[in-house]
């Protein structure tokens, strides 16, 4: 591969970083403290290759610096040659279609037991609120082990979308711990059929209450949401928790 | 550039790069219907995420690459190492404290230790030991097994016993032949300015190593999909079954070295033991790092290399295990 189209592959890359970076679609691929990694890489690559650019023009110009120093004598170019064209993978990926954070697919692909402790555990306690809004997976944590058994009774607002899955309807969040990679899903069965009409992937807002015991070791302690209400909401900024 | 170089019957890159991206944008819609099946879906969002996630860290890499090349002379590094090869695999090994980022940035690091004369078991031990023995590693894996403070010295241990121990095994068997020669050969001095040799060394080696990044983001994606979760959990108290699996599974998932500890922890109703193995192997050898040695040290190296390590991470996990963890974990 010739050393312009490294260098215009580079600022193609470059780009692609930072418009994920910039419009806040990071956020479907890594946890959001990776924002200024990501910006600081795609300025580095853009500069970098504009560096080489520049050279180039300058040295190719008649009477300028020789032409040897064209190519940098500590790299045999052309050896690189073909790995180079697969950097056009990820541009065309987030250029052309962008994908789309991982929802149910993920959540039916991964195994239903997703919690970190398996052990009871004392919780810290919670805020008194009349509604209380709580992260999915402090929700089944909590569920299946806290001795105290502090979500009894409580009004929860939980935020997930829809999994339908073996003619259960489960509300479910990944949670990430630095990509989209290493996801880990976290379900909550939802009673009734308040959501029995909405399809996979809809992002919803449900309050409800627990139902008390629902999280046992023969359920792979997947807690049940006896829901009072469930509203439709557009995907928020970040779709994971973690 | 095109316009001046004398002209020529052949179809340059450039013109091919503009090929494709024209036919990429027209068929755009073609593309995006492809995905329309959640598998394929799923597998685009984990192979865009892993170039996120990598990509910064193999930057990060390129330029500690680059400033050792234009600002670190070789002589220096020769005097801060012991003489004995034995001693300085593991003083490398420990130095990798000083790079905290995970696996990609260390390849570029360790090529460009190599060409400056540092002995290549020294530089191989450096290469192993960084992602894994780091403070932002070992911080996340406390975090990550609140309940069993004992995992953060058994990782360290295992990771670091794995490092020295390849880094001894090179220095007893190992052979420069396997290695790509321009991996080796020293740079010629040039009389150019330090902050071009910074800029060229990094940017040479970032189109080098980026390329190989990509195929083992690919092959990880395709494995995320491709692999039933489900049969960990069949593992269940199966301890050598599941030693096995979670080393196998370390090298297929390639995952970050600083999320792995969430993903073990995350998985229930396997014992300690595994879960460390997954630590300990992750980091040192996985099909990420697998095409990016291959891309950067040859096939030859890579065939036999990661194999090796393999087997000796694993080893030293286990060893590591029963030591800090106790025979019943």
């Amino acid at each position: 591969m010739r050393r312009e189209t490294q260098n215009i592959l580079l600022l193609l890359i470059g780009g692609a970083l930072l418009k994920i970076a910039l419009t806040g679609t990071y956020l479907r691929y890594v946890k959001p403290a990776h924002q200024p990694w990501l910006i600081g890489a795609a300025v580095v690559m853009v500069v970098l290759a504009a560096i080489a650019i520049v050279h180039d023009v300058r040295a190719a110009r008649p009477g300028a610096e020789p032409p040897h120093d064209l190519h940098d004598p500590d790299h045999e170019h052309n050896h690189s040659a073909r790995s180079s064209w697969l950097l056009l993978l990820p541009v065309l990926s987030i250029f052309l279609v962008l994908p789309p954070a991982l929802g149910a697919d993920s959540v039916r692909r991964a195994p239903t037991a997703s919690t970190t402790t398996a052990e009871s555990a004392l919780y810290p306690a919670l805020p008194p609120d009349d509604l209380l809004a709580i992260t999915m997976a402090d929700f089944s944590s909590r569920a299946a082990f806290d001795r105290a058994n502090s979500l009894n009774g409580r009004r929860v607002l939980l935020t997930g979308f829809i999994v339908q899955d073996a003619d259960r309807v489960y509300l479910a969040r990944l949670s990430i711990a630095c990509c989209a990679a290493d996801a880990f899903p976290v379900r909550v069965l939802l009673t009734g059929n308040a959501a029995a009409g909405l399809s996979n992937d809809t992002w919803v807002r449900v309050t409800g209450t627990l139902v008390a015991g629902s999280a046992t070791k023969e359920n792979e302690y997947v807690p049940a949401l006896d829901p009072a209400a469930l509203t439709r909401i557009t995907e928020p900024e970040n779709p994971y928790e973690g | 550039m095109a316009t001046t170089a004398p002209s020529r019957r052949k179809v340059t890159s450039l013109e091919v790069l503009c090929a494709i991206l024209v036919l990429a944008v027209l068929g755009q819609d073609w593309i995006a219907s492809w995905l329309d099946a959640p598998a394929v879906r799923t597998g685009a969002t984990v192979f865009v995420a892993v170039c996120a996630q990598a990509l910064p860290f193999l930057v990060l890499g390129v330029l500690v690459s680059g400033g050792i090349a234009a600002f670190v002379p070789a002589s220096a590094l020769e005097r801060l190492l012991p003489r004995k090869q034995a001693l300085a695999v593991p003083v490398a090994g420990l130095a990798g404290v000083a790079l905290p980022t995970c696996e990609c940035a260390a390849v570029p690091v360790a090529r460009r230790l190599m060409r400056h004369g540092v002995p290549t078991s020294v530089a191989l031990a450096f290469l192993l030991a960084a992602p894994a023995v780091n403070p932002v590693v070992l911080v996340a894996t406390s975090v990550a097994f609140p309940d069993n403070p004992e995992m953060v010295a058994a990782r360290l241990a295992g990771s670091l016993a794995t490092a020295v121990g390849m880094g001894w095994l090179w220095a007893r068997f190992g052979k420069a032949s396997w290695i790509l020669d321009r991996a080796l050969s020293r740079a010629p001095a040039t009389d150019r300015p330090r902050w071009r040799t910074f800029a060229e060394t990094a940017r040479a080696d970032l189109v080098d190593a980026a390329g190989f990044l990509v195929i083992g983001g690919l092959t990880s994606a395709v494995l995320a999909v491709v692999i039933p979760r489900d049969w960990i959990e069949a593992l269940g108290g199966q301890i050598v079954v599941g030693v096995i699996v979670m080393a196998v599974l370390a090298v297929l998932l390639a995952l970050c070295s600083e999320a792995d500890a969430f993903v073990a922890a995350s998985i229930a109703g396997l014992p300690l033991l595994p879960k460390l193995v997954f630590l300990v192997v992750g980091p040192a050898v996985d099909v990420k790092l697998f095409a990016l040695q291959a891309g950067t040290f040859g096939r030859a190296f890579a065939l036999r290399f990661a194999p090796a390590t393999f087997v000796v991470a694993t080893a030293c996990a286990v060893v590591s295990g029963l030591v800090f963890l106790g025979v019943s974990a």
